[in-house]
């Protein structure tokens, strides 16, 4: 489990979270590339099924975030 | 518990006859002990049907949803509060009801009662004041009535109907336990590995057969998300992890709007204490919001508003 | 500039910024490569950036420009290694300074403010230390943006600090030389907050500590943030000014010197200390005024009048934010909109005679998209280096093309360069494509340009997905590239699994009736309707009671000493002689029906029922004065409240002339764990009537017992003057009350000093209660429009600080005393604003719906109405004949909170509906 990484779910709402990914980008702040983002329109979105279905997939976390 | 039964039929009488309403929705006694059923009741003189015991366990709301006409229902404490959440949610109108309210000790976990006696058959049930008789072929056996509750009913602090156009009974006194929620602390004392151990061990004779669903008052949607198929939220199958999702997105959809009336808990086939689920969100929902379902019939439940002041710690 | 109001003509300089707007792609290669490194002023100079910069992270638009003062091309002639590695050619060293002539109708004057320099003043030790810091380079260093990454560390040490001390009114409340005597409006709730987010960014406990004068939280909602901050997160609160700060024990830790609330010396170290600068005008505006001959108050702020706030005294010259006076963003936001309103109203003849039609191409009809096979073409992005320096673009390319529906794929070098969209436009006819993804940047800034050529050949705009496999991968792992790659090809997969089960969407239009309604007669309703017919558009005005002016009517003087009766008169004369406006009288509200554009309001008036058609609605239901049932208060005529002092100014009684000692309590209801609110007017209120007190008998004792004087902004100027002039403020402990008793014909009054802690008595002859001020009661109009109203029964704005007069329900808005405590000119601005806010919509003669609303499966719908209580837009309803619910989509806003809500899952979202985002979710 030495090299173990978790694979990680994002759902990022659009106004914040994912537009906060994107200055992340253009401030080349350098983070680990295990993370898949999702773009939603609002975390409201989030339906409790997306999770239990990301964690169903394989997922080792998922990260709402909004 | 028996004392109501009269007073039972004669308002169930009453209301039938002057067609204040068109069937009743009640209780008639079982086939075997311990099987109290649920019935409908048209004609005023099928009303001797009525009965009532510690086994009335089924939650008599469920039959309510896009019911047609007026209904007259028999309610205890939790059902009483189901009907809230019915009217609250659109399923029925609060006009449309006659609610026939039942004070209520407790209802009897019949599991136990079998356990106690060996799993023989149970040929008899007689109650008396706070006392159970069991009998069968070379036992019988009076026991505290109080001493074999339901779990739920242990812990239930709304004995007593909180919507009702009549009662079948004086109100009995509502018990004032301080700690409603102490088997969800003693699960969240649990290590993570623990508690997951715990949860899937709990779950691992689930059939997917849906009997606590069914038995749901609250899960009355045209189709449940468990048979949907595009797309497929959730494995038909009982691998562990499809019946996980089911148990919690079961209970997600419970949440602020269960009452613990212990229907589904009953209704399992393979006595599944699914109530595990339900509770831990109930009790969030107490702590965070200071809310129990069913108690208004004027306020959505928690979870369904949105006001400025609403718990978000969990937002990090 | 020439000209006047409705007339102006205006030459600007515009210096070069040596970069080609069109073809900077914001890469960010040119900084790189930069060899000039430059003290970062966004960064308060904590950090720094180079020659070649954008401002700031979020500039709109994102492009570099150089700075040629620190540029070595331009100081020293040679370098250019911004033009040689910039990879789309848009470095131009040849850009000339240019100069643009524009024909205006109004100007509006939003040049800022800036802060008051600590160094001047030795008491703080500023440049003694690296470890006292401003509160704007705190601001910085909590920032994720900031020099240290938002991780919160001392500059000396770099250690986490466990102990920071704010200091507030560095350089305001000051009259001493450099410094401002007005008080900077905003400090006190920003320092909380700077405590409150510290404590957030630490892992250990951090002890915080704000030393003030008075605590200044008289803002919506701000005394809440105060007492959170006291009670519940451990803020100690220091009422002191400062002596000095040293620095003790070795380098970098700060021992502050002060006398406690006591007037006891004492001393306390500290790890950092944050001093709250001052606001003031800077004084290169000097030259802007001078431009534009606009009159400046002795603090250069230029003069205004409270019932025209953001009218300059030139005319056609407006003027927002924190030139006007010290505010904070929700009070700026609202300036502008104010602002925008008188503007628009000298511009409303000419509104539209500078717009263009765009023309499109018919588009393939849904019916043949819907029908046929998805056909997906996927455009990867090399975006110069950007992505190809790190991603294996080939690979990503040839991974896309082995997924489910995908008919063609190509690598661009640029895809949104101007010649990549010809090929993209000419690949989807060739290749019949009916599905798009670009995989490059952000969807967020050019989601609107690939949509726009999408539809350019013909296919719906919705049939578009971007991968962000730049902003959100190889920036972000440049140091991994075989794993930047593999999650490159992840997100292109699940774009593309996405975008084939993607529909064509309808954007519906829906024509806006051209007529506003406003709820309310007051002095702000009154003030909304006439800019909504300055604007040109019909506006019905109606009224409870039966007669307009509200609150106004009892109200003797502004602050600024402007006679409120005569303005008054004045507005309600205009509004009568206004043909743009149909006010009503004595109206009851019976029923409310539709949304935005197309509201039909039944009222009635006069025993008669009358339905108004409006595409918008301004409610302002206004507050009153609290009315106490204590302090003998009602029992005696020389108890008084606010406003029956007011009324004795009025009406010029003689008997004011008699009285010898005169005391005010402030706080009377506010501020009280069942009020918890500061209600922001009455301490102006009280000193203003403590000076005209003085005025008519300068002998007079004038007492005021308050608990923290919150003359905020240029009103600080009101407090000092009754300071000089003989008042005296009286710090009372509101804890132990205020105690008034009748002793022999007399009043006598006991209570605590704060600071002394001993018993006072006084006799006055005359008490004024500060009462609290109480929304109105009106229950059902609220919910008619379904606004919410927050704990205390103000109204709840969409956004506090970006929307600060909108509901969150499309259409309607507010303004006045309703929305929170405030003053005449407050209100005023606040209801030019809503009127602004409100031609932004009627303004438009039509609304288009968005594609990506929510809609119900009827089947499914259970009825149960979660989704009619959760939407915070009131776009859901039940249908009351099918009992089924429906969503209204020009209501909708897309969020998809009813959709995850929904148990029986019954509603869709359109563009992000559970099976595209399930298909994201699966292929992973």
């Amino acid at each position: 489990m030495d090299h173990w990484e978790p694979r990680i779910m994002a759902f990022l709402c659009a106004w914040c979270s994912y537009a906060a990914a994107d200055l992340a980008g253009i401030n080349r702040i350098q983070y680990p590339p295990n993370i898949r983002p999702i773009r939603v329109p609002c975390s409201a979105r989030v339906s409790p099924k997306f999770i239990l279905s990301a964690f169903m997939h394989g997922s080792d976390g998922v990260w709402v975030s909004g | 518990m028996n004392r109501y039964v009269d007073e039972i039929r004669v308002i169930a009488r009453k209301i039938l006859e002057e067609k204040a309403v068109d069937l009743i929705i009640g209780f008639k006694e079982g086939s075997i002990p311990m099987m109290t059923e649920p019935v409908l009741i048209r004609d005023a003189a099928e009303t001797d049907q009525l009965y009532w015991d510690s086994f009335c366990f089924m939650n008599l709301a469920t039959y309510l949803p896009k019911r047609e006409g007026k209904i007259g229902i028999i309610a205890k404490g939790c059902d009483s509060r189901n009907i809230a959440v019915h009217i609250v949610e659109n399923q029925v109108k609060r006009e449309q009801l006659y609610i026939i309210g039942v004070p209520c000790e407790g209802m009897v976990d019949r599991r136990r009662l079998c356990s106690l006696v060996g799993d023989k058959e149970v040929r008899e049930i007689a109650e008396s004041d706070g006392g159970i008789t069991v009998r069968g072929e070379g036992f019988g056996h009076t026991l505290k009535k109080a001493d074999y509750l339901q779990d739920n009913c242990i812990r239930c602090m709304h004995r007593n109907p909180v919507l009702y156009d009549a009662m079948a009974g004086d109100l009995v006194e509502e018990r004032k336990d301080p700690d409603p929620y102490d088997d969800v602390r003693e699960i969240e004392a649990m290590e993570w590995d623990e508690r997951w151990e715990f949860s899937s061990t709990l779950i691992k004779d689930c059939t997917r057969c849906y009997a606590c669903r069914n038995a749901c008052p609250l899960c009355y949607c045209p189709t449940c998300f468990v048979d949907e198929s595009g797309p497929q939220w959730v494995g038909k199958s009982i691998d562990p992890t499809d019946t996980m999702i089911f148990h919690i997105l079961r209970a997600y959809h419970c949440a602020g709007r269960c009452t613990d009336c212990g229907a589904c808990e009953q209704a399992c086939p393979v006595g599944i204490k699914v109530r595990f689920f339900t509770r831990r969100l109930n009790r969030d929902v107490f702590d965070l919001y200071a809310c129990e379902a069913g108690l208004s019939i004027e306020e959505r439940p928690p979870l369904d508003t949105y006001r400025p002041d609403d718990y978000d710690e969990f937002i990090r | 500039m020439k000209g006047d109001e409705g007339d102006f003509e205006v030459t600007l300089v515009q210096s070069p910024r040596y970069v080609d707007l069109a073809r900077c792609i914001a890469c960010g290669l040119c900084a790189e490569k930069c060899p000039r490194k430059v003290d970062d002023e966004y960064n308060e100079r904590l950090d720094k950036r180079k020659a070649i910069y954008v401002k700031y992270p979020q500039a709109v638009p994102l492009k570099y420009a150089i700075d040629a003062q620190n540029c070595i091309y331009f100081q020293k002639g040679r370098c250019k290694a911004c033009e040689k590695f910039c990879p789309s050619g848009a470095i131009n060293f040849q850009e000339k300074e240019k100069e643009l002539s524009l024909h205006v109708g109004s100007i509006i004057l939003a040049p800022g403010y800036e802060t008051f320099d600590p160094a001047i003043h030795d008491t703080y030790g500023y440049r003694g230390s690296p470890n006292i810091v401003t509160s704007l380079e705190f601001e910085r260093i909590l920032a994720a943006s900031g020099p240290s990454r938002g991780k919160l560390m001392r500059p000396s040490d770099g250690r986490e600090p466990e102990k920071i001390a704010w200091i507030q009114c560095v350089g305001s409340r000051d009259v001493h030389a450099g410094a401002s005597p007005f008080c900077s409006a905003v400090c006190c709730t920003h320092a909380i907050k700077e405590a409150m987010v510290a404590k957030d960014h630490i892992e250990g406990p951090l002890d915080t500590a704000i030393f003030y004068i008075d605590v200044r939280t008289a803002g919506k909602d701000f005394e809440r943030y105060y007492n959170r901050a006291k009670d519940k997160e451990g803020v100690r609160f220091i009422k002191s000014k400062i002596a000095n700060i040293v620095e003790r024990n070795g380098p970098g830790d700060l021992l502050i010197r002060y006398t406690d609330e006591g007037g006891k010396w004492a001393e306390e170290p500290f790890d950092m200390v944050v001093l709250y600068v001052g606001f003031s005008v800077p004084h290169e505006l000097g030259d802007l005024a001078r431009t534009t001959s606009v009159d400046l108050d002795p603090y250069n702020f230029p003069e205004t009048r409270s019932f025209s706030p953001v009218q300059t005294s030139r005319r056609g010259i407006l003027i927002a934010g924190c030139f006007h006076s010290p505010k904070d963003i929700p009070s700026s936001v609202t300036d502008a909109s104010a602002a925008a309103a008188k503007a628009g109203a000298l511009l409303s003849g000419t509104r539209f005679s500078l717009s263009k039609k765009k023309e499109l191409p018919p588009e393939i009809p849904d019916t043949a998209i819907k029908g046929e096979r998805p056909r997906s073409g996927i455009f990867v992005c090399q975006c110069g280096i950007n992505i190809a320096g790190v991603v294996d673009v080939p690979a990503v390319a040839g991974s896309a093309r082995s997924l489910p529906f995908v008919e063609y794929v190509d690598e661009n070098l640029f895809s949104c360069s101007q010649d990549t969209q010809e090929t993209i436009t000419k690949a989807i006819k060739e290749h019949k494509l009916n599905r798009v993804v670009v995989a490059s940047c952000s969807p967020q800034t050019h989601e609107a340009l690939f949509q726009e050529t999408v539809r350019n050949s013909g296919i719906n705009k919705y049939l578009f997905e971007m991968a962000n496999i730049r902003n959100q991968c190889s920036w972000v792992h440049a140091d991994n590239p075989e794993a930047a790659t593999d999650k490159a090809k992840d997100l292109v997969r699940m774009t593309t699994e996405k975008v084939a089960l993607l529909e064509p969407l309808p954007e519906n239009e829906l024509e806006i009736t051209q007529a506003a309604l406003v709820i309310g007669g007051g002095i702000a309703e009154m003030a909304a309707a006439q800019n909504l017919s300055e604007q040109g558009y019909r506006t019905y005005l109606i009224e409870k009671s039966d007669r307009l002016g509200g609150n106004a009517l009892n109200l003797y003087q502004t602050w600024k000493g402007e006679d409120i009766q005569k303005h008054l008169k004045a507005l309600m004369a205009d509004i009568k002689s206004d043909e743009n406006i149909e006010p009503y009288l004595s109206v009851e509200i019976k029923a409310v029906e539709g949304f935005v554009g197309n509201f039909t309001t039944t009222i009635s008036c006069d025993g008669e029922e009358r339905k108004l058609q409006h595409g918008v609605t301004i409610i302002a239901t206004g507050a009153q004065e609290l009315k106490v049932d204590d302090y003998l208060y009602g029992q005696d005529w020389r108890v008084l409240s606010a406003l029956e002092l007011d009324r004795l100014f009025m009406e010029k009684d003689r008997r004011l002339g008699d009285v010898g000692t005169c005391v005010f309590i402030q706080c009377v209801g506010s501020r009280i764990p069942e009020r918890p609110y500061c209600s922001r007017v009455c301490c102006t209120h009280s000193v203003v009537s403590a000076l005209l007190l003085k005025e008519i008998n300068p002998a007079m004792n004038v007492f005021i017992l308050y608990r923290d004087m919150r003359t905020y902004g240029l009103r600080e100027n009101l407090y000092r003057e009754a300071g000089e002039k003989g008042a005296v403020f009286i710090q009372y402990d509101h804890e132990r009350g205020v105690k008034v008793e009748r002793v022999n014909e007399g009043l006598r009054m006991s209570f605590t000093d704060y600071a002394l802690k001993r018993e006072i008595q006084i006799e006055p002859d005359l008490l004024v209660l500060a009462s609290a001020i109480v929304p109105t009661d009106g229950a059902s109009l609220p919910r008619l429009f379904k606004v919410p109203l927050n704990e205390d029964g103000f109204f709840v704005e969409a956004h506090v600080k970006l929307r600060p007069v909108d509901f969150a329900t499309d259409g309607v808005f507010f303004c006045g005393l309703a929305h929170s405590p405030k003053s005449i000119d407050e209100s005023i601005t606040q209801a030019q604003a809503a009127a602004s806010r409100a031609v932004t919509l009627l303004a438009q003669k039509v609304i288009h719906t968005s594609g990506t609303v929510a809609m119900v499966n009827q089947l499914y719908c259970s009825s149960c109405g979660v989704c009619v209580a959760i939407c915070p837009y009131g776009a859901p309803a039940i249908n009351d004949e099918t009992g089924k619910a429906e969503i209204n989509p020009v209501l909708c806003k897309g969020c998809g909170l009813c959709v995850a809500s929904c148990r029986s899952g019954a509603i869709h979202l359109n563009g992000f509906d559970e099976g595209q985002v399930m298909a994201m979710i699966g292929s992973i």
